[in-house]
């Protein structure tokens, strides 16, 4: 198929092209099902019953063919902001191994720390929209969730660093590779502490417990559900969207290039794609059963114990840096 | 041959493993603010300690380090533990410490500057030593008792000040184990006697002080001054 | 043989203390335990000055001169302490409470034992073991008195004397380690100094620096000294002088017979000897001056004469060696007499505030005596034996050339001078607020005080030869 087209690398290029497409595709696609898994995992994890696990498309849907209220007050920034927290993970699911273990197309267009400031985009738009509605609980939670970030950073860098450091680049899909090769550098104790200290970003950044309970309804106390709580209809619909697929990117991130590569595409073949698709998902739902039992297993954190959760993701990752730096 | 160096490599990186979750732990001490889970990560650090002793009997093919690590388990993961918590009232461990000297963030970064002391501390004694399992052990182990010292100085509570000390003594176990994996077994034997007599004294002292004050926050016994 | 003997017979007493056998079966066993250690000390001393060794166990339990000498020391006190216990102990504790008198006993034992043990102890990681017990067999000694005074005590003294223990530990491990890579020699002191020119540089540095700074906590090295006063104030004064005659001294022991092993270091641990010991001597000698209760003027003045001993010892040459040794028997019974000193006083006035007593000699003539003794003995009149050790120290400071820190520390002894005499003498003599009845004290006391005032008159004057012996064979032991 287009075998006059460009070749490079020995690829077609339109191949990549339509590789990195499918990519993101099927991050838009399945992100909904993964939040679906999560919350019915959460229900039954308490004995409920929980939704269906396709309860998030349909709400989706519901609130695409709503009206969007909007408040007198709210400025461009507030009905520009939901399309930006959609685009966002998008595009940093240009960036990211999600299907394939080899880069493609867009891969070398922005590395693991143009990703993380992407994704940050989307935050700080979010905070500033929900400062500006002029609801007291919008404010309250962009403060909370802007100190969450700001925390979160160091961690972020630290992270970045010392698995740059390792793999000798910055792009995500060369990092990945060196975990892997030999099995036994997955024992590292760099790599261990490195896990641990993502996972508990990723806690941090997506608002599971134990920093921020996503399903409560008390908004005196919601860090990171505060960004969506003024919109409704098309606005509440891409929020909610876009939320969902930053988790998957984050999870995505965390799977296939801190942890394993495993179940990666390594071919180049369509049917190769298209199999790593339910790999992967396979990969993830792992994930969300081990998210699953901190989330259950752990109370929420009073607001300035976060300090200390966050502090303690810091030293962890910086313990990695220095096993790494200094006994290499 | 390969074969051989291959198993030297995975036992490199278990032993790497663990010293890294040592090292976590000791950390943990200084952050956990509940004494139950104080005394849950002790546990742990003795197990990794074990853990290391037993990778280390692999390498060296030493029966000498797996009794070690048997004593290590018996003495320090299962009997101190227990003796713990049967000396000092069970109100002790239900409790969490309101507030350490410093708070806990900057005590964590404060430990971080301790770990990277404890490097530079052993870097010249590596300075010929090709052994990886002492390049992991030795730092590791020197970080492990400076950080000991300081969660038992920066600690109001009396038992997790009790458990700092018998961490220091893990530290310096573990750095043991690396470099002196020869010594005679009746040193260790000794040793691991005398971290049992650690805990049993302490023990008991705690209960007295909790006896005759009705709390354990021994930070707040300040009566002894110049003034 | 002898030292297996000399280790059993305080363990066997302790044995005998537990049984719940009323009568003072407990005291008498344990004094008659004391003699028989004294005496067997004796043997073994007399044996080290004509053969050189006493061996139990090769490369375990033996004894050089410089052990005898230690060994000696601690029978001596040992002896003293548990005559002075005989009185003391009951005055001081209810006569029904039959129980807590036989477990001071037992633990005062048990406390003897683990001190007898470091300088019989060859082997480098059994004699860690034995400080650490040394520590931990006296923490219920420290706190025996139950107030929550004695408590803090006892617990900072654990806490902190368990952490240097821990740092100590890891700077034997490390010497271990550079003994198996000079690959000669058995990991006992004198295998030491065989191996250490073959031991790498930075090994027998850090490892001299972890166990300065591990076992100085236990001798009161500023600033780890913390728990040093309040543990050898709170103590029961028998308790009190076992902790500041001897135990500090056989730790100190510990850390000096490391010095032939560094002999060829480049900078060397002399000077931070030096450092340590004036760090120690002045701040002592200034905290001396506000201290409210006498038994914590003693204990702050152990600090300084350690800090005058560690001083001693990183001159280095064998007229200081022999001057820290000297300071060190002379320190020992010295101290151990002012505390028993301390404690007739303590029987006599009830507490123990330096501003409430005053005209201590109307009250009771014996224990005035002894303080008034026993203070000018340990601020360094002559002619005590402290003086006589101070001077030789003083002289091999001038004559090495390290003028400047023999100054400093001769001011340092001067201002702890002032300080002690100036306490004392507003206690001994002035006249009392109200008039106070004389007190008697128990006849064991007065025995105890007469018997331990023996070597503080007598080395002010003469040092008896064999001791003398023994002091220039520990000088010689401990290099050039």
């Amino acid at each position: 198929m287009g075998s006059k087209g460009l070749r490079m690398g020995g690829v077609d290029v339109t191949e990549k092209i339509l590789f990195n497409v499918v990519q993101v595709l099927v991050v838009m696609l399945v992100s909904p099902l993964v939040k679906g898994v999560l919350n019915r995992l959460k229900e039954a994890v308490q004995s409920k019953r929980g939704p269906s696990i396709f309860q998030p498309y349909r709400d989706i849907w519901k609130l695409f063919h709503k009206d969007e209220v909007i408040s007198d007050s709210a400025t461009w920034i507030f009905r520009l902001t939901p399309y930006v927290v959609f685009i966002t993970p998008a595009f940093v699911a240009l960036l990211i191994p999600v299907l394939t273990g080899y880069p493609l197309f867009f891969a070398f267009m922005g590395d693991m720390l143009g990703g993380g400031f992407i994704l940050a985009l989307g935050g700080f738009f979010a905070t500033l929209a929900a400062v500006d509605a002029a609801n007291p609980y919008g404010a309250m939670g962009a403060s909370r969730t802007r100190m969450v970030g700001f925390l979160a950073e160091p961690v972020f860098m630290i992270v970045f660093f010392t698995v740059s450091f390792v793999a000798g680049s910055t792009i995500p899909y060369i990092v990945h590779k060196h975990w892997v090769n030999p099995p036994d550098n997955f024992f590292e104790p760099s790599h261990v502490l490195l896990m641990l200290a993502f996972l508990m970003l990723i806690i941090a950044e997506t608002g599971r417990l134990p920093v921020d309970n996503p399903s409560g309804h008390f908004e005196l106390a919601m860090i990171d559900e505060s960004k969506g709580l003024e919109y409704s209809g098309r606005g509440a619909a891409l929020m909610k969207w876009g939320a969902s697929m930053k988790f998957l990117v984050l999870v995505c991130i965390y799977l296939n290039v801190v942890v394993t590569p495993w179940g990666l595409a390594q071919g180049e073949s369509l049917g190769e794609l298209l199999l790593a698709i339910p790999l992967v998902f396979l990969k993830v739902f792992v994930f969300v059963v081990v998210l699953v039992v901190i989330e259950s297993s752990l109370a929420k954190l009073r607001l300035f114990r976060i300090t200390e959760f966050l502090g303690g993701a810091f030293i962890t990752s910086v313990a990695a840096m220095i096993t790494r730096l200094l006994e290499g | 041959m390969t074969d051989l160096q291959a198993n030297t490599e995975l036992l490199t990186k278990l032993n790497g493993l663990a010293a890294g979750l040592f090292l976590l732990t000791a950390f943990g001490m200084i952050a956990m603010r509940q004494v139950l889970a104080c005394l849950k990560l002790f546990v742990w650090q003795s197990i990794l300690l074990a853990a290391s002793a037993t990778i280390l009997g692999f390498q060296h093919s030493s029966v000498h380090l797996f009794v070690v690590a048997v004593i290590t388990v018996g003495t320090k993961s299962i009997l101190i533990p227990w003796l713990l918590v049967r000396l000092v009232s069970q109100e002790a461990y239900a409790r969490r410490e309101i507030s350490q000297v410093l708070n806990i963030p900057t005590s964590l970064l404060l430990g971080m500057a301790l770990v990277i002391l404890a490097y530079f501390a052993s870097s010249p004694l590596l300075g010929g030593s090709q052994d990886p399992f002492v390049r992991m052990n030795l730092p590791v182990g020197t970080a492990g008792v400076l950080l000991g010292a300081y969660a038992v100085v920066v600690r109001r509570e009396a038992v997790p000040q009790v458990i700092g000390l018998l961490a220091m003594e893990n530290g310096s176990f573990l750095a043991g184990i690396c470099i002196a994996p020869d010594l005679p077994i009746i040193a260790e034997l000794a040793a691991a006697f005398d971290v049992l007599i650690i805990a049993l004294v302490m023990g008991l002292l705690t209960r007295r002080i909790r006896e005759r004050t009705g709390m354990t926050v021994v930070g707040k016994l300040a009566s002894l001054k110049e003034d | 043989m002898e030292l297996l003997v000399v280790l059993l017979v305080p363990a066997l007493s302790a044995i005998l203390c537990v049984l719940p056998i009323g009568g003072g079966l407990a005291a008498l066993s344990t004094v008659v335990g004391c003699l028989a250690v004294f005496l067997i000390s004796i043997h073994v001393a007399l044996t080290t000055i004509t053969r050189g060794h006493v061996i139990a166990f090769p490369g375990w339990i033996s004894c050089d001169s410089f052990g005898a000498l230690i060994l000696l020391l601690v029978a001596f006190v040992g002896l003293t302490t548990s005559i002075f216990s005989l009185g003391y102990i009951r005055r001081v504790v209810p006569q029904e409470r039959e129980g807590k008198k036989r477990r001071y006993y037992a633990r005062f034992n048990l406390f003897l034992l683990s001190m007898l043990a470091v300088p019989a102890f060859s082997h480098l990681a059994l004699v860690w073991i034995a400080v650490e017990l040394t520590t931990l067999l006296s923490v219920f000694l420290v706190s025996f008195e139950d107030t929550s005074e004695a408590l803090e005590a006892a617990w900072k003294y654990v806490v902190l004397t368990c952490m240097g223990a821990a740092l100590a530990l890891v700077g034997i491990l490390i010497l271990y380690w550079g003994m198996k890579i000079a690959g000669r020699g058995d990991f006992t002191w004198s295998g030491l100094i065989v191996a250490s020119p073959d031991i790498p540089g930075p090994f027998l540095q850090t490892a001299f620096l972890f166990i300065l700074v591990g076992f100085g906590t236990k001798v009161g090295l500023v600033p780890v000294h913390t728990w040093l006063p309040d543990a050898h104030s709170q103590a029961p004064s028998p308790v009190c002088a076992l902790l500041s005659g001897i135990e500090t001294t056989t730790v100190l022991y510990t850390i000096i017979r490391l010095l032939p092993a560094l002999q060829g270091l480049s900078h060397g641990p002399g000077s931070w000897l030096m450092a340590a010991g004036l760090a120690s001597a002045g701040t002592a000698a200034f905290l001396l001056l506000q201290v409210k209760d006498y038994k914590r003027l003693f204990a702050f003045s152990t600090v300084e004469h350690m800090g005058i001993i560690m001083f001693a010892a990183g001159i280095g040459g064998t007229s200081a060696y022999y001057g820290a040794n000297l300071q060190m028997v002379a320190h020992s019974v010295t101290k151990a007499f002012c505390f028993l000193a301390a404690g007739s006083t303590l029987l006599v006035v009830g507490h123990r505030e330096i501003a409430s007593v005053k005209g201590l000699i109307r009250v009771s003539r014996p224990a005035a005596l002894a303080l008034l003794t026993g203070s000018l003995a340990i601020a360094g009149a002559p002619p005590f034996a402290v003086f006589l050790g101070e001077f030789s120290i003083l002289k091999a400071g001038i004559q090495s050339g390290q003028e400047i820190p023999t100054v400093a520390l001769a001011a340092f002894i001067v201002i702890g001078f002032c300080g002690v005499m100036y306490h004392v003498n507003r206690m001994v003599f002035g006249s009392p607020d109200e008039e106070e009845a004389r007190v008697r004290l128990p006849g064991s006391v007065l025995v105890a005080l007469g018997i331990s005032a023996i070597p503080v008159f007598l080395l002010g004057g003469y040092v008896p030869g064999i001791l003398e012996e023994m002091l220039r064979l520990a000088a010689a032991s401990l290099g050039r």
